[in-house]
């Protein structure tokens, strides 16, 4: 079987080296001969709905708008997602997943509803590295947050971490990001999967099962020079 | 106190701080000056033909250039070392008081406040692109604080403004007197959606033209650089020159040539000034180190990266890569993975800076084989005694730029 991974909407959803989590999805699969394709959908592409996991990255207002009319054009993400497909959100594509989101001028954007999480907006934008305890079974998450918004559970879900250090969801919660079953949503840029090799291979894992380790020092380095890096 | 003698202790202690080696002296200055009288720059300003220059990328290449252009003209002052926030721009003033023409690099952030202080006789408009998003934020917000900061420009200031920047464009569209220009950049990282409706904006030709179903568009440039040929209007052309290396060199010195024509340096005069400036604040400039000799280039951002690594293909082939972190650099370094690497394929590269390992992270997932060093002087001993070039992030190449020793 060929897993099948998506990057969606790159010019839009690309503004902090969001394609660095698809390019090292796709590294560790291939150092393991792990078979798979990437499928890189632009704007005028419709959304493929039989794919495994889609990757949605951070964008500017104007950009995130456009790239929630284009999802829910041919709700392409929303029938894969019914159909089993994994997701994995950051920042902006983690805010189109809820309900909805914030926009200039006060304006409110319904988001594609996947997640019962809402984001509005905060008195201040969140700028910094961030450091949380995962929730799953994984080393200290580590990624360099950037976002005006701050995102509410409106029922009980799992945070993705704890925060030591940085806002992540705000709004009082001390959490970052969000996990459930299918989708893994966080507000690290970093990019996230690139600085938290674990991260990485726990997404992967969920799809392709249990897989060799990886040697590969250099992104171990990498996680542990950032969390140092951060007095918490 | 009287603006002279604050000047004299603002110079007094800068000079402190240069002899005492803590600094250049020039934000100290500035500082002072602005603490004793808020309103300095304004009153320095106030019977000097001044020239802001801002955006993104060129800033201190294309001030320079400016400056050589104007200086054979008319006796001229500028912000030599690239110090663009509010205390560089008062130390500058500060300065020649005999030169009554002005030429300033001003931070895109500084630009509006410039634009009220100094009421300049023309603004040069460069690009705006994705740089240090945890400082400057996103591109839009950019663009809007100088739309908005347009409408305080003085009634008969010009903008020179780059018609291939839709921010750019979307900026000084509302200014009667703006002239635009092109030198045919393709497409733009930041601009997939328009900037007046939000709405997907529709890049034609290649990507040398954009519009949008509102209504915006490219505007009509009256200035076109092509294959080195600059053309304005009444069948005005010069051929455009430069010593240093690189496309984005050949187009700053095109937009030089047009700034100093505006204040009535003719074309060719201005051709032939900017054509023999070889290296601008260290850039390009030659650094021995150990038994290496560096070709020492900046690149601060991914467009700036992409320009850089073009230009250095075509140079030695040993690179060495510095990547800092700090907060003129942008302490978010995600923006590595906007630039291709792969012009480095097949090339000697060493990496160092504090962020190394984040650069050697991305470089290992584009397979380009790479050595990690802890610093430049451990580069040069793995390098030995060749030619290399030293491509360095902002606050490294400050640092480095201070031992370059020749153009």
């Amino acid at each position: 079987m060929t897993l099948t991974i998506v990057h969606l909407l790159p010019e839009l959803l690309g503004t902090y080296g969001d394609r660095g989590n698809v390019d090292i999805l796709s590294w560790r699969l291939r150092q393991r001969d792990i078979a798979h394709e990437v499928l890189t959908i632009g704007v005028n592409d419709a959304v493929p709905t039989f794919a495994d996991i889609y990757v949605l990255g951070g964008g500017e207002d104007d950009a995130q708008i456009a790239a929630t009319e284009i999802l829910k054009r041919n709700n392409g993400i929303k029938k894969a997602f019914e159909s089993g497909a994994h997701i994995f959100a950051v920042c902006a594509g983690f805010q189109i997943l809820g309900t909805i989101f914030p926009a200039s001028g006060g304006r409110v954007i319904p988001g594609l509803g996947l997640i019962a999480v809402e984001t509005i907006s905060a008195s201040e934008r969140s700028v910094g590295e961030v450091i949380s305890e995962p929730s799953i079974p994984i080393a200290t998450l580590t990624g360099f947050e950037n976002h005006g918004g701050q995102s509410r559970f409106l029922e009980e879900l799992q945070p993705l971490g704890h925060i030591r250090h940085g806002i992540g969801n705000g709004a009082g919660s001390h959490v970052e990001g969000l996990v459930t079953d299918q989708i893994i949503a966080t507000y690290m840029h970093g990019p996230a999967l690139v600085r938290n090799p674990e991260l990485a291979d726990y997404l992967l894992s969920r799809k392709v099962g249990e897989m060799a380790p990886l040697a590969a020092p250099i992104f171990n380095e990498l996680h542990a020079e950032r969390v140092r890096a951060v007095h918490y | 106190m009287k603006l002279k003698v604050i000047i004299w202790v603002a110079n007094f202690f800068g000079a402190i701080s240069r002899v005492t080696g803590r600094g250049s002296g020039v934000m100290v200055a500035g500082r002072i000056i602005l603490r004793l009288d808020p309103s300095a720059v304004a009153t320095l300003a106030k019977n000097r033909r001044v020239v802001l220059v801002s955006g993104t990328n060129g800033k201190t290449t294309t001030t320079s250039l400016i400056y050589n252009a104007l200086a054979s003209s008319m006796k001229t002052l500028s912000n030599f070392t690239g110090a663009n926030l509010f205390a560089g721009l008062a130390t500058a003033l500060s300065g020649d008081t005999k030169a009554m023409t002005a030429v300033l690099e001003v931070d895109e952030m500084v630009l509006p406040w410039a634009i009220k202080e100094t009421r300049p006789e023309l603004v040069v408009l460069l690009n705006l692109g994705r740089d240090q998003l945890d400082r400057l934020s996103e591109v839009r917000s950019v663009a809007q604080k100088w739309k908005d900061a347009v409408k305080d420009l003085p009634a008969d200031c010009q903008i020179l403004a780059d018609a291939d920047d839709p921010f750019v464009a979307w900026s000084a569209q509302d200014w009667s007197k703006v002239i635009w220009f092109s030198a045919g950049a393709l497409g733009h990282i930041d601009a997939s959606t328009c900037p007046v409706s939000g709405d997907l904006l529709l890049w034609t030709d290649g990507g040398s033209s954009y519009s949008c179903k509102c209504g915006f568009a490219k505007p009509i440039p009256e200035w076109i650089l092509k294959d080195g040929l600059l053309s304005g209007p009444q069948e005005q052309s010069v051929e455009v020159k430069s010593l240093i290396p690189g496309n984005a060199a050949i187009s700053n010195a095109a937009r030089a040539i047009i700034a100093a024509s505006l204040l009535g340096v003719p074309l060719w005069i201005g051709a032939d000034s900017v054509s023999k400036v070889g290296s601008v604040d260290g850039r390009f400039g030659k650094l021995q180190i150990g038994e290496t000799n560096y070709r020492l280039l900046l690149s601060k951002n991914p467009a700036s990266w992409r320009e850089t690594l073009t230009t250095s293909a075509m140079g030695p082939k040993t690179v060495l890569l510095a990547v800092n972190a700090n907060t003129q650099d942008g302490k978010d370094t995600s923006w590595l993975w906007d630039v291709d690497y792969s012009l480095l394929k097949g090339r000697e590269v060493l990496v160092t800076g504090a962020r190394r390992v984040d650069l050697s992270a991305r470089l290992t997932v584009q397979e380009i084989p790479h050595l990690v060093v802890e610093n430049e002087v451990e580069a040069s001993k793995v390098i030995g005694a060749k030619s290399a070039d030293l491509i360095a992030s902002y606050t490294a190449f400050h640092r480095l730029a201070k031992s370059v020793t020749r153009p």
